[in-house]
């Protein structure tokens, strides 16, 4: 009877870095490695970063610090239309029913955030930079605002120390990594799929460093592993498996038999008809006649589409959803095959050498079909799933501090170290009021 | 019994409670032999034990005992390696047993009073199960007016209404947070009550041997009107109201054989087969009076098997005053793989008495008994997916005074 103490002594595994150096974990990435959520970069959010929370779990194994650029603790944020971040709030719609919905929480973003410059507190363990693409983390001077706009990054401005002549890549090796992390391609065609194929192009496969996705990939990954450094390469999602792509439906035009009818008959010419309950909305295109069509099932109406237009504007039946906000069938065939073509390229690298792979792809399926976690129920259900945020596209804390797991299993797996994971209930999901 | 007091205090600090799901703390006599008791008679408790063999008690007599039930769990989450531990105050399961008769009669009446089932425990704040579980407490009294009467002077049954009370408070985190990071937190709280029997058959062919056969039905506890209370960020209250909830609980029967044998005047030996009839608890369900989109009904599989328990145990009697015993139980859990739960972390387990009577005068005598478990159990709970390992020390000191008239 002398086993018995008061508390029972438990065992737990003893945590190794196998065979990794963790003395300088560098991360490369852009809006999801840096921590933007809830369509903003903010303190909260770059708290939670996914790079963050597992360099705090490799700290365990004797990692070292990991310094990230923050913006003031206080700051609404700032995001890429220059808005502050949401939040979710009690909101009137256009027929005066209230409702949950994101809200910005200021008229608009905290410009001093991009004005301000922190490079004096770098090098930054976390280079991932919104925005940043394939091909222009190798850009030299993409913090350079004499460029004008279009041609340099205001996230990279704030936090490089030589804005006119230094690229991410050259910023991130200059720190002589020894271990990283490199989720890169997310921009390359989510600036195109974001924007309802409008606003911005999707980069080729094929063309050199700085054009194409493969070479500029290969420099990237080459760098490091030239610098002796160990690391992770992360794939990149299909936009099926995100809430932003999937949330609104194509058959939200629901109508009686009444307005049915007026919507045939006005519609006659076009030789499109509408029944009683669910139909396709009228989307804006170009190649139909009269520029219009019905949308069709499989195509796309994205969660930027303004509700109260939808609602009581008249969008989608008595006028064409633009553009804008639609993913056409021929968009999402060109932003699936570049998905599946950067990811191939991906996976062929960090099999070539020997690198760790999160297959970031499958674990946002995982999440689309839902996942019970320590009684924990989490989907990709927009807010009340618990793993997106407001935005639907980058995650909450929770679906960070998962993602942060998933690079663990494969770092622990690759490396044969036996870092913990991230007890992730300790993360939250969306805020409620 | 000095150690065992200053062992007492040195937890007490520490000190958290959690107990099995069924409390095997009945008479300290019977305790200190390990739990045996349905095929030996000694004194009021075989109104719990056997009330075939109450009709063989020569006294009348009135005995009240307590039981304190401290007990300390850690818990190792498998991917993270968090540990987490209880905390929470020690709980009092008690007996009380009266037993009365004419000197000489072949009728013995009796009322008892105990605690068969109940369970408490309480886990730390922030603990990785909280969405499970932070704290359930599971109380029931059993009151028993018994009826025992003697055949022959080999052969004695028994039988004894059971009304059972109970009350229970469930409380867990919800995955609900507000913009200040405060989580949800539900609480169920209810009584409820049951009725059931307690029935045996004891049987003394000689001065040396006695053989006993116990069988206590299942009580299917009801509570229709307890009070289910969410506190959730405030755009979040209509979708979880505050309101009603119904459930039930099975306390499962148990069937017991026992056995006693004295190869001397000094030395008692007894042994205990029980089975206890936990197939009843297959699911545990909340019926809320108002349900919402977001607040269902819920129905969680236990899938509780049937289980056995083994108890040895011996009496010596030291002096005139003093007997001294000691026993050991052997526990199977009912509860299967996958089904592990942060309320009940059970697991088959052994567990160690040592008791010591004292006659204080020719009427009062104090019993005395100290108790030790110990518990491990690793599991993946195939509904909330808590995947780890669960550690338990159970630390059971008692005492009774028993009166005889």
């Amino acid at each position: 009877m002398v086993f018995f103490a008061c508390k029972p002594h438990v065992d737990v595994p003893a945590v190794s870095k196998g065979n990794l150096d963790l003395t300088n974990y560098v991360a490369i990435g852009n809006s999801i490695s840096a921590g933007y959520a809830d369509n903003a970069l903010y303190y909260g959010g770059q708290e939670v970063s996914y790079p963050n929370l597992l360099a705090q779990q490799l700290k365990l194994a004797g990692a070292g610090n990991f310094k990230q650029p923050y913006v003031d603790a206080s700051s609404v944020g700032i995001g890429v239309n220059q808005n502050a971040r949401f939040a979710l709030k009690p909101n009137a719609d256009c027929s005066g029913a209230i409702s949950l919905a994101p809200i910005a929480i200021a008229n608009e973003g905290d410009f001093n955030i991009l004005t301000t410059s922190v490079a004096a507190q770098g090098p930054f363990n976390n280079m991932a930079v919104p925005g940043a693409k394939s091909i222009t983390t190798i850009y030299p001077g993409y913090g350079d605002f004499t460029k004008g706009p279009g041609n340099f990054n205001p996230f990279f401005t704030r936090m490089t120390a030589n804005p006119a002549s230094a690229s991410i890549l050259s910023d991130a090796l200059a720190q002589n990594p020894s271990f990283f992390t490199m989720s890169v391609g997310n921009d390359d065609v989510y600036g195109y799929a974001l924007s309802g194929g409008v606003f911005d192009g999707i980069t080729p496969s094929v063309g050199p460093a700085g054009v194409g996705f493969d070479a500029s990939v290969d420099m990237i990954a080459g760098a490091f592993l030239q610098a002796g450094a160990k690391g992770v390469i992360a794939n990149i999602p299909e936009i099926s498996a995100i809430p932003y792509f999937n949330t609104v439906p194509y058959n939200g035009l629901v109508v009686d038999a009444t307005t049915a009818a007026a919507l045939s008959a006005a519609y006659a010419p076009l030789g499109i008809s509408f029944q009683a309950g669910p139909n396709g909305f009228i989307i804006e295109d170009i190649n139909a006649p009269g520029g219009m069509r019905q949308i069709q099932a499989g195509e796309m109406v994205l969660l930027s589409v303004p509700q109260d237009s939808l609602k009581c504007g008249g969008w989608g039946s008595m006028k064409p959803i633009p553009d804008q906000y639609i993913l056409t069938a021929d968009e999402i065939s060109q932003v699936n095959s570049a998905v599946s073509a950067y990811n191939t390229k991906l996976k062929s690298i960090a099999d070539a050498n020997g690198l760790a792979f999160v297959d970031v792809n499958a674990f946002m399926h995982t999440v689309k079909t839902g996942i019970i976690y320590n009684g924990v129920g989490i989907n990709a259900s927009f807010v009340s799933g618990g793993a997106f945020s407001l935005d639907g596209v980058h995650l909450t804390p929770l679906g960070n501090a998962l993602l942060a797991n998933a690079f663990i299993k494969a770092i622990n797996s690759k490396y044969g170290s036996t870092i913990p994971q991230i007890d992730a209930t300790r993360y939250k999901g969306v805020a409620f009021p | 019994m000095k150690k065992v007091f200053a062992l007492i205090t040195i937890c007490a600090p520490l000190l958290l409670k959690a107990q099995g799901f069924q409390v095997n703390l009945q008479g300290q006599k019977q305790q200190g032999m390990g739990g045996t008791g349905t095929g030996i008679v000694t004194d009021g408790a075989s109104l719990f034990f056997n009330p075939g063999g109450v009709s063989f008690l020569k006294q009348n007599s009135v005995s009240v005992g307590v039981t304190p039930v401290i007990s300390h769990a850690k818990y190792v989450d498998a991917s993270s390696s968090t540990v987490s531990e209880t905390n929470s105050p020690v709980s009092y399961p008690f007996t009380a047993y009266m037993v009365l008769g004419k000197k000489d009669s072949k009728l013995k009446y009796g009322l008892a009073a105990y605690t068969p089932f109940g369970s408490t425990i309480d886990w730390e704040d922030g603990w990785t199960g909280r969405f499970a579980l932070t704290r359930l407490q599971l109380a029931t009294v059993y009151i028993q007016p018994t009826v025992s009467y003697k055949i022959t002077d080999q052969l004695g049954i028994g039988a004894g209404f059971v009304y059972g009370i109970g009350k229970v408070n469930l409380q867990r985190d919800m995955p609900l947070v507000d913009e200040q990071g405060n989580y949800g937190h539900a609480t169920l709280d209810g009584k409820a009550h049951g009725y059931g029997f307690n029935a045996g058959l004891y049987f003394q062919p000689s001065s040396k041997f006695s053989v006993g056969l116990n069988y206590r039905s299942e009580v299917k506890m009801k509570a229709d009107d307890g009070d289910a209370t969410f506190e959730v960020p405030a755009s979040m209250e209509t979708a979880f109201p505050s309101g009603k909830f119904s459930t039930s609980l099975p306390l499962p029967k148990v069937i017991s054989l026992g056995f006693s044998y004295n190869p001397n005047k000094k030395l008692v030996l007894a042994f205990d087969a029980t089975m206890v009839g936990w197939k009843s608890f297959d699911t545990l369900t909340f019926d809320y009076e108002q349900n919402t989109p977001y607040l269902a009904d819920t129905k969680s599989a236990r899938k509780y098997e049937n289980t056995f328990s083994y108890r040895v145990g011996a009496q010596y009697t030291v002096s005139e005053k003093v007997a001294a015993r000691a026993g050991i139980k052997y526990l199977m859990t009912p509860v299967q793989d996958g089904y592990v739960t942060p309320d009940v972390p059970d697991a088959s387990h052994f567990n160690y008495s040592l008791g010591l009577g004292y006659k204080l005068n020719s009427r009062l005598t104090a019993d005395m008994s100290f108790t030790i478990q110990s518990m491990k159990r690793t599991d993946t709970n195939v509904e909330t997916q808590m995947s780890g390992s669960y550690k338990t020390n159970i630390y059971m000191p008692g005492i009774s005074l028993n009166y005889n008239f």
